[in-house]
């Protein structure tokens, strides 16, 4: 669990637990899982999420501000070293996640880190200090899930709805 | 994949991390200072007659002030003494001028004890061999020389080997003198009581020999105001041992001033019982051409053969004196070395005493030729004194009073040069002008130390030209070598031993680390700047050390594989420089570890999940943010998560100046 709340220096630190847990099952559905097959660098996969997780948030965000925004926060978003990667960001305009999956069977080499990349997962969260206990557990929770012989295994996966249903279980 | 490992881990391993109670502080400081009971009372009955245990005693209320002065100077400079506090207030030809008087003050303290030692240890033989029919002559002085030279000997491979010296050590050979003199004070009570004394006189008697060049100045009176000023001279060797003081500063555990606080408490309490009772006592019991005859130079054996009782109880009571005695003095002599040592290690460090001094003994490490130096030096004066302890101490005061003088000088100085900084204690008697605390009780103490030296450069004629050439030869090497120095940082800059003066282990892995963590709390504490430790300061003020185990991790990035080869850079050390710097102000071990990795993320949350911490405490990354650093921590802390249970919670937190952010990890 991640409990997170701004306070002075001096007030003395709260251990209250948060009702902050997340389910990542929940957000899971074939429709949000992309095989990406073909050539693909860090750059047009990250666009081809954006592209296919814009239709989700309705007429909240245009299409521009959210390709602004993910381009500005992927400059700072690094890969894991288990060879996933979680660009993400946050809009006060949203009130819950987002997510968009994408599986690359032949991945691409992270300019940065030089790590192969075969899972990328585009996550947009609400920019509210009440939600950024949950973003954080969100982060951590994909982290822990995306390993690599999971991602291996998604990899293997038939069909999307195969994916989402393998992801499903492991969430 | 293979997942990114820590290539090497560098754990900082020096004992300036691990801090120690008051009481073992002032058993330290009380090893040296509480040494000088054993001669000061004979040596200033030899110079101003039946009077003295009344200079003894004010001499021991007096240190109550100078003990004062230390605590000032103390809680104004973690790594203080007299170069540190005299060079920021006067400068640094000020600064070597004190220190050279106070080697020579460490450089006798090492001679005056052995030779005592010695001369406690014929005394008994003169009593003890009879009993078992052996009738020889100890020629006491002879004995004391060589004595002497041996005790030296030892502590000069000693200190070549690196022996440390242990504060539990200091602390038994305390409690064992303490058990010693209470026992030595009931007696003497119960003989007060039954043959009833009459206290000391005041008239002051000098001896022709401890009048010096005032026999050339008739207008100089030896009685009044000026004769008290001339015992006081005398009498001042008792308080030998204070810098001492203010080199284990660094080391006393937190809460530090309050433990600093108790600390010169207590060593005023033992002195003044210690040194200044069991002086008044022996001169109330001991008849009075006794003490500056056969007792003079073992005195508190003579109290304890004085006492009423049967022969053989005083017999196994001056054992007992005699056994502690040595304990004391012969622990005075480790303490001259391991002190000249670490004053011209300190002073070195500061440029002005030339690498040939610095150089590192091959096997051992240590500044053998320092250390050789040292030891050359005080067996030379064994010699030179022929065990005679009142010469050495004549000589012995110069150090003292000098030291003791710059000290108190700089501090009047600070006072009105550092207005600005904050004093968690300060000397009292003061007037505050504007902001100003005009220190008017530190001005009184350095017009008594001002009168005390001036009088002693007349009347101990051996004292000052002895310790005039030895400081102004000390001065003449700081001089050259700093000029040395000086030309030759402009051809090398690197300092090949820096790392080695880290005392830095490696290990392969972390968890050959783990095992040295026993504290049931432990709180990982990630650092990279120097001038970034606020979130660290903000651990050692709140958290409890006696029940957390505070680790300081920096993680250097480098890309590639691992070579083995690496090594930490000059901004590295000066980090931990910095942190061990900050865990000295606060009295708080810490635990550094440094290590090189790919991503600093990665290698927190590894050192954090192996160590099983249960807080991790940053600093705001001023290339991220602290949203973006909780951030990348939540996904290295889940990335590396073993497993779904019922793992405890982890809190993470983000301090900046006022304000922090929290969250809990699991």
């Amino acid at each position: 669990m991640i409990a997170y709340k701004f306070r002075s220096f001096v007030a003395a630190p709260s251990m209250t637990k948060q009702p902050d847990s997340v389910n990542l099952a929940l957000l899971v559905n074939p429709e949000n899982v992309f095989f990406l097959k073909g050539d693909f660098s860090r750059e047009s996969a990250v666009a081809f999420l954006t592209e296919k997780i814009y239709p989700q948030l309705g007429t909240v965000i245009t299409g521009k501000m959210l390709s602004q925004k993910v381009a500005e926060v992927e400059r700072s978003n690094q890969v894991l070293e288990t060879g996933f990667y979680i660009p993400h960001a946050k809009f006060t305009e949203i009130n819950r996640f987002y997510i968009a999956l994408g599986l690359l069977p032949a991945g691409f080499k992270d300019p940065k880190s030089g790590l192969i990349v075969k899972a990328v997962l585009l996550l947009l969260s609400p920019n509210k200090p009440a939600f950024f206990q949950k973003h954080l557990n969100m982060l951590s929770k994909l982290s822990q899930v995306f390993q690599p012989v999971f991602i291996e295994t998604l990899l293997s996966s038939s069909s999307p709805e195969a994916a989402s249903a393998l992801l499903r279980k492991a969430a | 994949m293979i997942l990114n490992k820590p290539k090497q881990i560098f754990v900082l391993s020096t004992a300036m991390l691990s801090f120690i109670s008051f009481w073992k502080a002032a058993s330290i400081v009380l090893c040296d200072f509480g040494s000088s009971a054993y001669y000061s009372g004979g040596i200033a009955a030899k110079a101003f007659g039946p009077a003295f245990p009344w200079y003894i005693m004010g001499v021991m209320l007096f240190a109550g002030l100078m003990l004062g002065v230390y605590t000032e100077s103390c809680t104004m400079f973690v790594r203080g003494g007299v170069y540190v506090v005299v060079k920021e207030a006067m400068g640094k030809v000020m600064a070597k001028l004190s220190v050279s008087a106070l080697v020579f003050d460490y450089t006798l303290t090492g001679p005056i004890s052995s030779v005592t030692a010695g001369l406690y240890l014929a005394g008994l033989l003169e009593n003890v061999l009879p009993l078992v029919n052996i009738n020889w002559q100890i020629p006491s002085r002879s004995f004391a020389v060589f004595f002497a030279v041996l005790v030296t000997a030892y502590f000069w491979r000693a200190n070549i080997r690196g022996v440390e010296e242990s504060a539990d050590n200091n602390v038994r050979i305390i409690n064992f003198v303490a058990v010693i003199a209470v026992a030595l004070i009931i007696w003497s009570g119960i003989t007060l009581y039954i043959r009833g004394f009459t206290l000391p006189p005041f008239k002051l008697e000098f001896m022709p020999n401890a009048l010096g060049w005032t026999v050339n100045f008739p207008w100089l009176k030896t009685a009044g105001l000026i004769g008290i000023i001339m015992a006081f001279g005398h009498s001042i060797l008792a308080l030998s041992g204070l810098e001492t003081l203010a080199q284990v500063y660094r080391e006393i555990e937190d809460p530090k001033v309050q433990n600093l606080k108790k600390t010169a408490v207590v060593i005023f309490i033992f002195s003044i019982l210690f040194t200044g009772l069991l002086t008044f006592i022996s001169a109330l019991i001991i008849p009075g051409d006794l003490v500056v005859g056969k007792y003079a130079d073992n005195l508190l054996s003579g109290l304890a053969l004085e006492l009423t009782g049967p022969y053989w109880a005083r017999l196994f009571m001056q054992m007992a004196v005699v056994v502690s005695g040595a304990l004391m003095l012969v622990g005075a002599v480790n303490t001259s070395f391991v002190g000249s040592n670490g004053v011209l290690n300190r002073v070195a460090e500061d440029g002005i005493l030339h690498d040939w001094f610095r150089h590192l003994h091959k096997k051992y490490g240590t500044t053998h030729r320092l250390i050789n130096m040292i030891a050359i030096s005080q067996i030379l004066i064994i010699f030179i004194s022929r065990g005679d302890v009142f010469l050495l101490g004549e000589a012995y005061a110069f150090g003292v009073l000098w030291s003791l003088t710059f000290n108190t000088l700089s501090m009047i100085i600070l006072r009105f040069r550092k207005l600005e900084e904050k004093r968690e204690w300060i000397f009292p008697l003061n007037i505050r002008v504007d902001n100003t605390y005009v220190p008017i009780g530190l001005m009184a103490v350095l017009v008594i130390l001002l009168a005390a030296t001036g009088m002693n450069m007349l009347t101990k004629k051996v004292a000052t030209i002895a310790g005039v050439l030895f400081t102004m030869t000390f001065y003449a090497i700081f001089q050259i070598s700093e000029k040395m120095n000086q030309k030759k940082a402009q051809l090398y800059a690197p300092d090949e031993d820096a790392e080695e003066k880290l005392n830095m282990r490696r290990e392969a892995d972390i968890n050959t680390i783990i095992p040295e963590l026993k504290k049931p709390r432990r709180v990982l504490i990630p650092a990279r700047n120097p001038n970034n430790l606020l979130h660290l300061k903000a651990v050692l003020e709140t958290v409890d050390d006696e029940t957390t185990d505070i680790i300081v991790l920096s993680a250097k990035i480098t890309h590639g594989f691992a070579t083995g080869s690496e090594t930490m850079g000059e901004d590295d050390k000066e980090l931990f420089r910095a942190v061990v710097l900050m865990a000295e102000k606060y009295g708080k071990t810490v635990k550094p570890i440094f290590m090189f990795s790919n991503d600093p993320f990665y290698s927190i949350v590894q050192i954090a999940q192996a160590a099983g911490v249960d807080e991790i405490v940053m600093g705001v990354s001023g290339s991220f943010g602290a949203e973006a650093q909780l951030e990348k921590l939540a996904m290295a802390w889940g990335m590396l998560k073993k497993s779904e249970g019922a793992e405890k919670m982890v809190t993470a937190r983000v301090v900046w100046e006022g304000r922090q952010m929290s969250y809990q990890l699991s």
